[in-house]
């Protein structure tokens, strides 16, 4: 489980610096690569990539909109359309990163 | 089997990726734009704070340091040192603001709209091709070039909006590319071009000689000319009736031989017509200050972003401040420290119709002038997302370009097929520097210069200097022309109905300096019957213009503030002299009568009588003419206007046209009509808001709205506004369409102009700024916010809050 808590550190900082300067999808990428290098163990892999992509997606969402609140999470929210509930829009997006880390992870322990 | 096994987790993320990464019809590509590292939630801009902030930019291109401060609004103030570097600045700064909506608009303008949302944008694609909007642009840009200082101003401007784009990364482009998955193309100068001939499409594209010619061919040209008159009964025309003239007229063509033409078309949807502005200047003795006052309106539809963006442009020779059209460079309407300027559209008709007569199914050959002569073809290809190009071949008479071949579908329903179409749209023109001389003009004389250059959209030139002139100009570039030549289609093989050449600029109508200590413009006609050319038979109708000019006449002692109010009048006239006639024809106990009895004949906001009145309107006109002109779809006509209606309801109770034809063997008098009209608007009104009650406020019926050029983007508009007025109210907020931007300058000899503004948007087009919208409350409240005029680029004020370098 400690070591699980360590991977799940790992896929977020490099996965946050990697979205910083390389397509979105490298996001998901880098999680293959760090499984599929650190040996992630492929039955519990998915969990720790989805886990993971879900923080590092939603909690960087939420963090761009508390220290630079504006209209526009509620007009997307409204838009996409969720009803203008931005906890949904919250959820949306983590849940994306969420599964996209999930199955590279997943995708990069079960490869070894 | 073990490698199959560990490959599937490979092939379900890769389809994730691979599916997220682009957008599926209109869904956009959720991995892209929700990523909190690419998508639209780096787009949120935090609201301005109190403290000044400064920023240095390296922009390629420049020749000197140019410096910009910005307002509370986000309105941004440029100082440059040369020509060059200003328009580049206000291209660079525009397109900060403005990027998404200026290449959408131009790709609009320029039959673009499928390489972003794929086949569906095709049909109004071609539409465009088709009535020349490119072909216009390429001439205009040719008449543009050929003034070496528009050349300049628009290669600088368009290398300004090059800087901006190549300084942007994927991930900060605006919201807009993200939602509908493109990226931003280089700019060229004839895109700007492409925008102000859009202009025509949006100001000088009506038509209804197609509708028209239907009228004449069923009824003939008696009825049609009864019901359909060349001038209103009740006008008040922009240059004041006895106005000297200082011209000698050139001989008027002969006029062609009466031609009937085949008509008909195909049911199709229509443009709002509900497009018209407000402009006047009140002269020295008649307000407080003893200096003009000057105020303008243009209506337009309204949208967010807003066609209009507001600057202030300083280099050496110029000063002005004013409201610019993101994709042109130059103050569109404004002010500088001696003259301020305004438009309204001119309703001539400048756009006509000839049916050709095509040799043979390659239709290379058309018959003109008793000889067969040959067609040009033009071929446009359009790129479609997701698709293979298509192109279509556009062919030319001496006219202009068949829009539609006979057995095509025209795209509108007031687009006659097998017609070709003669259009100023087409013309060579210079209008960019128009608007450079305007910027620069000391004035009167510079003012008539600057005009000179102007052809399309003709526009009222509303003016007023500090030396204490006040003057309208009615001016573009009119066809010569005889009398109601081109109110029908027209025979193409004749001649004589070909147009003649241009009426003398120097001859368009205008006033200076009239006795009455005010010049105004709503759109009406341009001159009462005594002007000795034409320039179209019907005008946008008259009560605007003659409300304005009734009260203008009692003002006395005007001050911004009371031009402030008229500019927000809300007065009915309309319903003025027509409601009391209607009321003679009903009885009835119900309470809604009682109101519209009642009512102060305001269209404010909370209003009832006013929703009662304006859907009886409505309903009146379906109930008085449908029967006869809306009873085939396929023969679109129009219905005679309600000037018409109001002087049939005076002098003719007993004309043939209230009689409901499709009712066999009854004959409905002129009370029953009015009685049954009204009748269905209350049941309209109840099936739409319930039983009479505070549903039933105007603005609640009304729906003014600002909405994102995307049709259907709710959620980036602004609905439901409470504000007043109507399509034939002063203040003239319909659903769609209003006045797209206030502003009023009082002029002073020695100091700055004080002056006043607000446009139904914000500065900035990103939805995730405060300044997207941030204007519109002030607008619709009927307040204006005062105009920061600086001096120069080191006067301080409270106001500015952020300075922005840029050095190459």
């Amino acid at each position: 489980m400690q070591s699980n808590t360590i991977r799940i550190i790992i896929l977020i900082i490099v996965g946050a610096i990697v979205g910083l300067y390389l397509p979105w999808y490298a996001m998901g990428i880098q999680a293959g690569i760090l499984a599929f290098l650190l040996r992630f163990p492929s039955k519990s892999a998915f969990t720790t990539g989805f886990i993971s992509g879900f923080l590092l997606w939603g909690g960087s969402a939420w963090w761009l909109n508390y220290s630079n609140p504006s209209a526009l999470p509620l007009r997307m929210a409204t838009l996409l359309p969720l009803q203008g509930q931005v906890s949904l829009l919250y959820l949306i997006t983590a849940l994306i990163g969420g599964i996209l880390l999930g199955f590279w992870a997943w995708a990069g322990a079960r490869l070894r | 089997m073990k490698f199959f096994k560990s490959i599937i987790p490979l092939i379900l993320a890769i389809l994730v990726t691979i599916g997220w990464d682009r957008s599926w019809g209109t869904i956009p590509p959720f991995g892209k734009l929700l990523s909190p590292y690419h998508g639209f939630w780096i787009n949120a801009e935090m609201a301005g704070s109190e403290e000044m902030s400064e920023e240095e930019l390296k922009i390629p291109g420049l020749l000197k340091p140019v410096k910009i401060v910005y307002d509370e609004m986000a309105i941004p103030h440029i100082f440059a040192e040369n020509d060059h570097d200003l328009f580049l600045a206000q291209g660079y700064v525009t397109a900060k603001d403005r990027l998404w909506q200026m290449e959408f608009q131009t790709h609009f303008a320029g039959g673009r709209i499928a390489e972003i949302v794929g086949e569906k944008g095709l049909a109004s694609d071609q539409f465009q091709r088709r009535m020349g909007s490119l072909y216009g642009a390429e001439q205009s840009f040719e008449g543009m070039k050929e003034d070496p200082q528009a050349k300049v101003a628009l290669e600088a401007y368009s290398d300004g909006i090059n800087a901006y784009i190549s300084s942007l990364s994927e991930r900060e482009l605006p919201l807009e590319y993200k939602l509908l998955d493109y990226k931003p193309e280089p700019w060229t100068p004839i895109k700007s071009a492409l925008f102000l001939k859009n202009m025509s499409f949006v100001l000088a594209s009506g038509t209804d000689d197609l509708k028209m010619t239907n009228i004449l061919r069923q009824y003939g040209r008696e009825v049609a000319e009864d019901l359909f008159p060349n001038y209103p009964f009740e006008e008040s025309p922009i240059i004041p009736a006895g106005s000297p003239v200082d011209f000698k007229s050139v001989p008027i063509p002969a006029a062609p031989k009466d031609f009937m033409g085949l008509g008909s078309a195909m049911k199709t949807p229509e443009k709002d017509p509900n497009i018209g502005s407000n402009n006047w200047a009140v002269s020295g003795n008649k307000t407080v200050s003893g200096m003009p006052i000057l105020a303008n309106d243009p209506h337009l539809t309204l949208s967010l972003p807003s066609i209009w963006y507001q600057v202030q442009l300083v280099a050496p020779g110029v000063n002005v401040y004013g409201s610019t059209m993101p994709g042109t460079p130059n103050v569109i309407t404004g002010f500088n420290k001696n003259i301020a300027w305004g438009v309204t559209n001119v309703g001539s008709d400048v756009l006509d119709w000839y049916q050709v007569k095509f040799k043979d199914a390659s239709k290379l050959e058309y018959w003109h002038d008793g000889q067969w002569k040959k067609t040009k073809l033009r071929i446009e290809t359009f790129k479609i997302k997701g698709k293979k190009d298509f192109v279509d071949t556009v062919f030319f008479t001496h006219h202009g370009p068949v829009v539609y071949l006979s057995h095509e579908k025209a795209f509108r329903s007031n687009i006659p097929v097998g017609h070709a179409l003669r259009w100023i749209a087409h013309e060579k023109s210079q209008e960019l520097t128009t608007f450079y001389r305007l910027n620069r003009a000391k004035n009167y004389t510079d003012y008539t210069e600057a005009l000179r250059y102007f052809s399309a959209p003709a526009q009222n030139f509303v003016f007023a200097s500090n030396e204490g002139d006040i003057a309208l100009w009615v001016n573009g570039k009119f066809p010569l022309k005889s009398k109601l030549q081109g109110k029908y289609l027209m025979d193409g093989t004749d001649a004589a109905a070909d147009w003649q050449g241009f009426i003398p600029q120097a001859h368009n109508p205008h006033v200076k300096n009239p006795v009455r200590g005010f010049v105004s413009s709503a759109n009406q006609f341009s001159t009462d019957p005594s002007y000795p050319y034409y320039l179209g038979w019907q005008y946008a109708p008259s009560e605007r213009g003659r409300r304005i000019n009734e009260r203008l006449s009692a003002m006395s002692k005007v001050t911004v503030d009371s031009l402030r109010g008229l500019q927000n009048d809300n007065m009915n006239i309309r319903a003025r002299k027509l409601l009391p006639l209607l009321l003679r024809s009903v009885k009835s106990s119900d309470k809604a009568l009682g109101i519209l009895k009642s009512w102060n004949l305001h269209n404010s906001p909370e209003s009832m009588g006013a929703t009662i009145f304006e859907t009886w309107v409505l309903n009146l006109q379906a109930f008085l003419w449908d029967d006869e002109f809306a009873s085939n779809e396929k023969v679109p006509m129009n219905r005679p206007s309600i000037d018409r209606t109001i002087h049939m309801i005076e002098h003719e109770p007993q004309a043939r046209w209230w009689d409901n034809v499709k009712t066999k063997g009854q004959k409905e008098t002129m009370d029953q009509i009015i009685s049954t009209s009204f009748k269905a608007t209350l049941d309209t009104l109840v099936k739409q808001h319930g039983n009479l009650g505070a549903e039933w406020a105007w603005y609640k019926h009304k729906q003014t709205g600002v909405r994102h050029l995307i049709p259907g983007m709710d959620a980036l508009s602004r609905l439901n506004i409470p504000i007043g007025g109507g399509g034939s109210i002063v203040n003239a907020a319909t659903t769609k369409t209003g006045p797209s931007w206030r502003f009023i300058v009082e002029l002073s000899k020695t100091g700055n102009p004080k002056a006043f503004g607000v446009y139904p948007g914000g500065q900035s087009g990103n939805p995730g700024s405060v300044h997207y919208d941030d204007l519109i409350d002030t607008w619709a409240k009927g307040e204006l916010r005062p105009l920061l005029y600086l001096d120069n680029a080191n006067q301080s004020s409270s106001r500015i809050r952020k300075t922005i370098t840029l050095s190459k």
